[in-house]
């Protein structure tokens, strides 16, 4: 039976813990809400407008030169009137301005006329792309003109030739965001290709037709057609909505990061709502005893308190999803450069449905306890002065498992790759343990030790006041805090190592696409310091005869087996390498027939490679099948050159081939230098590693900023956790006040001694997020990213500072009502 | 001379429309080192006229002086002290500090003045009471008359001129009972404190200097037994 009034009542007066209740529903949905939401509409734009991003209806991809077949089949196609068909090469190039030493690596893109078939290249000034890219003249990004010091109408080189700056882009359609890239756009002409002289044997360059499909029905037809005449594995075939773009990957990836600290900000807000509901039944405590002495049964008590839940809860659903909502509109400011300019946003159905979904069974799963717990309560409550404990058995164990079920589903169901999800669950386990359990350490420990100074032990009384929530509090606020205090350390331990102070002994220039008969003239311009290393390009075909599958490799969302390999060919290790498996780089007791290969330890995290398995390559058409002789692994990751398959020289040394080389320049002189071999050697790509970490680090900056973003409203569901707290401990912290006032305490002690209670909370879960973060942050720096572990005390010191700051502010706000209570006016109502 | 006088106290109360008056012009002059007992039956207002007389509480009429000086119009700050080191309390439900053990409790009000000897005070009570066994013992883990005692040893240790006890042995069975009062009595006759304790209780009127009793709120009678 429900009791509509009585329902109603209680919603009016325990109205703020309702309120609080909500919120943390709200909370534990908004992140994922309008996350959901931004990435379906970026989704949505990226198919949507799939034509215009890939500036085309079908791409052929290649990195090689295009096969015969494949040229063959587009021509067909092409004279049969069904396509209207573009190449595209694209490669990374050395910009010198004529008459100037100033030089740029550029990433260089040579188009066909017609290019683009859908959008349009924005030039400054308005004027058409083919009005203005005429044969002798490139059109640049501004960046081109900045850092060349050049004007349009200036001249500059570009490979063996020299061409004008006929205009500046502003838009291009299939460059939509600011991903990382080591230069500027120059788009050319392909009238000007053969002229320029950079696409040589074995040189980096991407090759694309991009197809406008004359009826589009046809699609289809066409994709069916140039995929048949494609060579496998080598040359892919996408529609526009359909191509895994780089920029559909990147952001997948980091929607995938993103949904993961979504849910961990769920797990939280789900505490949270734990601990509000156990708050407002805790305010109602005594009216269930004396319903239940007035013969109200266990039934009816939890059907009125699951239907203020269920309105509480649907209340923080709705306004959960609209803060999703509204909150969406503002994350492509926080993106920045990182999304499509032109992403639509708007209510996403999907998401709001799943949202409302997600909120109930949120709220139910966490409300289920503190409801269960409710029959528990005893009529005599109403006789007793002191705080019921109550005990944890089957229906706590019940719903702590159901919790934990429910977190591992979601996790796999956001991940969708069971292997990182359960790392994830195992990852977010430990560190909610690791800090539980020093928090249960602490505490015990404040408990015991004896503390002088009055006011601190009153305050470290507080602490241990039944139904404190202590734990609790400072377990989520170190997570929380944790989570983002790491990302901020890792995030400026990479921009130190990298960005700021490249590391001394790495090389800072490399230079690529070296032809083997420039190599000695380099040798000597460059001087003893640079090390040359022969590059073999090759896609790797199968394992042991079991083709690759390059379909599922393309998904994973590391490196994968399906790119294109450097393959090199050297005697001996490097100094940073040394022997995992085996003695010797090459075995020595195998035939001289069998080719082999040695393997680097960071390919093994691809496939399980071991000593004696077949691995067939494919090098620019021709197969080589070689079996594994050793693994290496390297003494500490930096910026020099390594190779994940190193070969016997006499195996590679006919192959197609380039050179790659690595030296460390002083910075002054790059400049200079870089000029003097574009000069000399225009084919040759030079990349100043200082200018790229620095552009990178802008990069790291953006996504730092984006994780701790969402991550800071896990720190919210642990501040509404504190406010909680301190409702379900209304009654006793009241009573603590007026006590002290009653021996004689003035109001300014009593306000210290609550102040201090938080001050404390804030500064041990600082404390221990510090540690967690410190802890977290080095083991990945020193063992994952391999680089050095500088701790920032600065900044470490500004979290503890900031978290008791956080915590007493909103602790002493949620308290207001409480600390001004008068001894009379409590001692009154424990009477009545 | 008075240490607490009270002069024409009234106590009413709003709620809604209606005003309720709970006292109704009590005066009362309450010479120092007397046991005076406030009695009545339940409902007379005789725990209104502690609340006043303490300060715990201000009245709607009429003025209250303890020890000379008029606190009638002081705030919550300015009876701080006065609550600290001039009156002490006993109350029915005890009003331990959970979270604090059983010598924190005693020792507390002497910390608050800022008294070095605290600790060797309040052990020194919480031995007088023969509490030194469970001194340690945090209240919930104490029995209502071990409660009790704790709770007059927290009222003395600042050596307050008055203490004032709402129905000490309320809660507790005839023989805790008894016990407390016996204390009661022994510590007022041993440190010449005056005790103002209101009770139903006409055994415990015996045993008092001097009794008022309270009936609809209005002073009914008073008076003095001999030495």
């Amino acid at each position: 039976m429900l009791h509509r009034r009585f329902v109603g009542r209680v919603l009016v007066q325990s109205r703020r813990q309702a309120a609080v209740l909500a919120l943390c529903t709200a909370l534990s949905l908004i992140s994922l809400v309008a996350l959901e939401g931004f990435a379906a509409g970026v989704r949505r734009t990226l198919i949507e407008d799939a034509r215009r991003l890939q500036a085309a209806d079908v791409i052929v991809r290649a990195n090689l030169p295009f096969s015969p077949a494949l040229t063959a089949a587009v021509e067909g196609l092409v004279e049969a009137g069904r396509i209207a068909a573009v190449r595209v090469h694209e490669f990374y190039s050395v910009a010198r301005a004529a008459g100037g030493p100033a030089t740029l690596l550029s990433q260089v893109k040579v188009v066909e006329a017609g290019y683009p078939f859908y959008g349009a290249v924005e030039l400054a000034g308005g004027r058409a792309l083919a009005e203005v890219l005429r044969p002798g003249t490139v059109v640049v990004e501004p960046a081109v003109l900045e850092r060349l010091g050049m004007a349009v109408g200036d001249r500059l080189h570009l490979g063996e030739t020299t061409l004008t700056v006929a205009g500046v882009i502003l838009v291009e359609p299939d460059r939509p965001v600011d991903l990382f890239s080591l230069g500027p756009r120059i788009l050319a002409g392909a009238a000007d290709l053969e002229a320029m002289d950079l696409v040589r044997h074995g040189s980096r360059v991407r090759h694309r037709y991009l197809v406008r499909v004359l009826v589009e029905a046809q699609v289809p037809a066409v994709v069916e057609t140039l995929s048949r005449a494609a060579l496998a594995g080598q040359e892919t075939v996408e529609t526009a909505g359909g191509a895994d773009s780089r920029l559909k990957r990147f952001f997948d990836n980091l929607r995938f990061f993103l949904g993961l600290v979504g849910i961990f900000t769920l797990l939280l807000a789900g505490l949270g709502i734990q601990s509000a509901l156990t708050a407002l039944l805790k305010d109602q405590e005594r009216t269930i005893a004396l319903m239940r002495a007035l013969g109200a049964t266990r039934g009816f008590v939890t059907t009125q308190f699951l239907v203020l839940v269920v309105l509480v809860g649907l209340a923080g659903t709705v306004l959960g999803l609209t803060g999703g909502a509204l909150l969406q509109h503002l994350l492509p400011r926080l993106f920045g450069g990182l999304i499509p300019a032109g992403t639509r946003l708007g209510l996403e159905p999907r998401a709001l449905v799943e949202g409302g979904l997600l909120g109930v069974a949120v709220v139910f799963l966490f409300a289920f306890l503190p409801l269960y717990r409710l029959g528990e309560v005893r009529p005599a409550a109403i006789l007793q002065a002191a705080e019921q404990t109550l005990r944890r058995g089957p229906a706590y164990v019940t719903a702590a498992a159901l919790a934990a079920l429910f977190f591992v589903g979601m996790i796999l169901w956001q991940v969708q790759d069971p292997r990182i999800g359960l790392l994830f669950v195992a990852g977010t386990l430990a560190l909610v343990g690791i800090i539980w359990g020093l928090t249960l350490l602490v505490l015990g420990g404040l408990r015991r030790i004896p503390v002088g100074g009055l006011v601190l032990r009153q305050a470290v009384r507080g602490l241990f006041r039944p139904r404190n929530a202590t734990a609790s509090i400072m377990v989520t606020l170190a997570a929380a805090l944790a989570v983002i205090f790491a990302t901020l350390l890792v995030e400026r331990n990479l921009n130190a190592t990298f960005v700021q102070s490249f590391p001394e002994d790495a090389p800072n220039l490399f230079l690529l696409d070296i032809q083997p008969a420039q190599q000695a003239a380099l040798a000597a311009e460059l001087g003893p310091a640079a090390a040359f290393y022969p590059v073999v390009r090759a896609r790797m075909e199968a394992i042991n005869g079991v083709p690759v599958d390059r379909d599922s490799e393309r998904r994973r969302r590391r490196d994968n087996l399906a790119r294109t390999f450097n393959l090199t060919y050297r005697d001996g290790l490097l100094d940073d390498e040394v022997l995992t498996v085996g003695r010797a780089l090459f075995r020595s007791d195998w035939p001289p027939d069998r080719v082999q290969v040695s393997v680097l330890e960071g390919v093994r995290e691809m496939h399980a490679f071991q000593v004696g398995d077949r691995i067939r390559f494919n090098i620019q058409g021709v197969p080589l099948e070689a079996v594994v002789s050793s693994v290496r692994d390297r003494t500490r990751d930096s910026l020099k050159p390594f190779f994940y398959f190193v070969f016997q020289p006499e195996v590679l040394a006919a192959a197609p081939q380039t050179r790659f080389a690595a030296l460390r320049v002083p910075a002054a002189d790059i400049g200079r230098l870089q000029s003097r071999i574009v000069a000399a050697h225009p084919n040759v790509s030079v990349i100043d590693a200082t200018a790229a970490a620095r552009d990178l680090g802008r990069i790291l900056r953006r996504l730092g900023t984006i994780v701790r973003f969402f991550a800071a409203f896990s720190v919210l569901a642990g501040l509404l956790i504190v406010v909680s707290s301190v409702m379900a401990t209304r009654a006793a912290r009241i009573r603590e006040a007026v006590y002290f006032k009653i021996l004689g305490a003035r109001q300014a002690f009593v306000n210290r001694v609550f102040a201090l209670e938080n001050l404390l909370i804030g500064l041990i879960s600082g404390i221990l997020a510090a540690a967690a973060a410190q802890a977290g942050a080095g083991a990945i720096c020193t063992r994952i990213l391999d680089i050095g572990y500088r701790a920032y005390p600065a900044a470490t010191l500004g979290l503890l500072a900031a978290a008791p700051i956080l915590v007493m502010a909103v602790g002493m706000a949620a308290s207001r009502g409480i600390l001004r209570r008068k001894p009379e006016d409590f001692l009154r109502r424990q009477d009545a | 001379m008075a240490i607490l006088e009270a002069e024409s106290l009234s106590k009413r109360y709003r709620i809604g429309p209606r005003e309720i008056s709970v006292l109704d012009g009590v005066s009362l002059q309450v010479p120092e080192g007397q046991f005076l007992v406030i009695e009545g039956p339940s409902g007379s207002g005789k725990s209104t006229l502690l609340s006043l007389l303490s300060g715990l509480d201000r009245p709607s009429a009429g003025r209250v002086r303890i020890a000379g000086r008029d606190i009638t119009d002081l705030d919550e700050d300015q009876l701080a002290p006065i609550r600290n080191g001039t009156i002490g309390f006993v109350f029915q439900a005890y009003h331990l500090v959970p979270a604090l053990t059983a010598m924190e409790n005693v020792m507390f009000p002497a910390e608050l003045a800022g008294d070095p000897r605290a600790a060797a005070k309040a052990q020194a009570l919480v031995r007088r009471v023969g509490m030194a066994g469970r001194a340690d013992s945090f209240p919930h883990q104490l029995s209502g008359g071990e409660k009790q005692r704790i709770a007059i040893c927290r009222a003395l240790i600042n050596a307050p001129a008055v203490v004032f006890a709402d129905e000490p042995t309320g809660n507790l069975d005839s023989a805790s009972g008894a016990a407390i009062l016996d204390l009661l009595t022994e510590v007022h006759r041993e440190r010449r404190t005056t005790l103002v304790l209101v009770t139903h209780n006409p055994r415990i009127s015996a045993t008092a200097d001097r009794v008022v009793r309270i009936a609809d709120g209005r002073l009914r009678e008073d008076r003095s037994h001999a030495p």
